[in-house]
């Protein structure tokens, strides 16, 4: 079965496989390739197979869809053609199946693993496959979070610092010797709340002896706090930021 | 900070052999847990190689603090989490070099999972789809993030709770001790409060009980060790496919009933 790869400057984003159903492509989130992008129409255009041939059709999108560089309206797509939308571009490529990337290079002995044994992917397979996850991982970071320093800065309430710039996985925030965000009144709590960075570089708060609230609705479970986010815990408000 | 501790591991009802391997280290506070895979015996002999690695790597460091850090320091986390990573770094070298050595060559590899605490901090490393929890109120939180396959789709939007569920694929570990020279270990530190429950364990914990169903078993036992009795007996009890381990770690100084409340309210406010 071919499928189609979305590339954005090198970076395989997604790998979507036509079969029988078509796949549209466009800004649109109905789209089964959504290309984020204001160059891109809400509905771009669309493949679909017909008669065994792979085909492709440009919806009449304001900045046109090209192949190997020739704007078109409806194609026949062979493998290896590069179809491109906007800045990003989409490569038809002939698709393996999952079983075959699962289980690696098809040595009888690994191809029919036990149910519940653990395995590792095999290894080639396994660099491609994390290589992949992290062009993906990269290409949806927001910038701001690589540039800038995420930062808790205090609107109100008794701290011993105005702000705190968060280095550390851990984050406490409370009366405790390990606390970063020491609170100053008399009963505040040894350890009111705690924030975790994530390898991912998010930043989730959760409750301690204390149930934070984020934008003025207590947590239920750690949430992810974005910039601008205002934090109340402890008779203290917090609001997140990123800082130049 | 005193912490009660109980583990137990257990073959399961279908395997032949017990391929997890623990070691708990009340002094040291320090807990090990490791699943290892490979034919043969070689699974059992990785994640024995793993735990014991980890804790003589940490014993080590303990006596000799200037010890060096093998693959370096990590931003953002202290001395004790480094030193945990660097111990799980050496334990992927020490599978590693025995799985080249061994007649199966290559065929070997295991999970790992150790926290240690110090004050009211918890280290946390961990490599593969063994897991920590913890439970703070009725809040059962996942602290780690497995390096299986389909937990990577998931987290990359490309596939739903249910199908990830469904999967045959599930089994199918992206990182593990012993496969490559080097690995990347995942770290984390987290607040311990008095009133907090640790959960460590392997597989054949999560691949047969509920977080309901966990929830309630460390919500309903007094002493850790019948916690981890609990969890392992549910386990089997709901099929026991794979070998089942768990590691149950909790403050001693729980305060029991209104006047341990009181009392804990009295010392603190002291």
């Amino acid at each position: 079965m071919p499928k189609l790869v979305l590339k954005f400057e090198n970076s395989v984003l997604k790998e979507v496989p036509v079969g029988t159903n078509e796949v549209s492509i466009g800004r649109s989130p109905e789209n089964g390739i959504m290309i984020d992008n204001p160059a891109v129409s809400h509905f771009h255009a669309r493949v679909f197979n017909e008669d065994g041939r792979l085909m492709l059709e440009d919806f009449g999108s304001l900045n046109g869809t090209f192949v190997n560089g020739q704007r078109v309206k409806m194609v026949t797509l062979k493998a290896g053609d590069s179809v491109g939308i906007g800045k990003h571009t989409i490569v038809i490529s002939e698709s393996r199946d999952l079983d075959g990337f699962a289980v690696g290079s098809g040595k009888p002995a690994q191809a029919a693993p036990k149910l519940n044994e653990t395995v590792m992917l095999d290894t080639k397979e396994r660099r491609e496959f994390l290589q992949k996850v992290a062009a993906v991982g990269e290409s949806a970071q927001v910038a701001p979070a690589r540039l800038k320093v995420p930062t808790l800065v205090v609107r109100s309430g008794r701290t011993d610092r105005r702000e705190y710039m968060l280095n550390d996985k851990l984050t406490v925030i409370g009366k405790s010797a390990m606390a970063t965000v020491k609170l100053k009144s008399w009963f505040a709590p040894k350890a009111a709340a705690q924030i975790n960075r994530r390898d991912d570089q998010s930043y989730y708060i959760g409750a301690a002896d204390k149930v934070p609230c984020v934008n003025g609705n207590p947590i239920t479970q750690p949430t992810q706090l974005f910039p601008g986010d205002v934090i109340e815990v402890a008779g203290i408000q917090l609001e997140f930021v990123y800082r130049d | 900070m005193e912490l009660e501790y109980g583990a137990r591991s257990d073959t399961g009802c279908v395997r032949e052999n017990n391929e997890d391997s623990y070691r708990a280290s009340p002094e040291m506070q320090l807990f090990i847990l490791s699943d290892g895979m490979g034919g043969l015996e070689c699974g059992e002999v990785a994640s024995r190689i793993a735990v014991d690695t980890i804790l003589e790597h940490c014993r080590r460091a303990d006596l000799n603090p200037s010890l060096p850090l093998t693959g370096g320091r990590l931003d953002g986390v202290c001395d004790a989490t480094n030193r945990l990573a660097s111990a799980v770094r050496v334990a992927n070298s020490a599978v590693y070099s025995a799985a080249q050595g061994s007649a199966q060559g290559r065929a070997m590899g295991a999970t790992v999972v150790a926290v240690r605490f110090v004050g009211e901090r918890m280290s946390l490393a961990h490599v593969g789809d063994s897991r920590a929890y913890r439970l703070r109120g009725d809040d059962f939180e996942q602290l780690t993030r497995d390096h299986s396959f389909v937990a990577e789709q998931m987290r990359q939007g490309r596939m739903t709770v249910q199908q990830a569920g469904s999967s045959r694929l599930q089994n199918v570990l992206v990182r593990a001790l012993g496969i490559d020279p080097s690995v990347e270990v995942d770290t984390s530190e987290e607040l311990v409060l008095d009133t907090d429950t640790v959960l460590l364990c392997s597989d054949g914990v999560t691949r047969e009980l509920s977080d309901a169903q966990i929830t309630a078993v460390l919500q309903e036992t007094e002493e850790a060790q019948e916690a981890a009795d609990r969890v392992v007996d549910l386990a089997k009890q709901a099929g026991g496919e794979d070998n089942i381990t768990a590691i149950v770690l909790r403050p001693a100084a729980r305060p029991v009933g209104a006047f341990g409340r009181l009392g804990k309210w009295l010392k603190d406010s002291a």
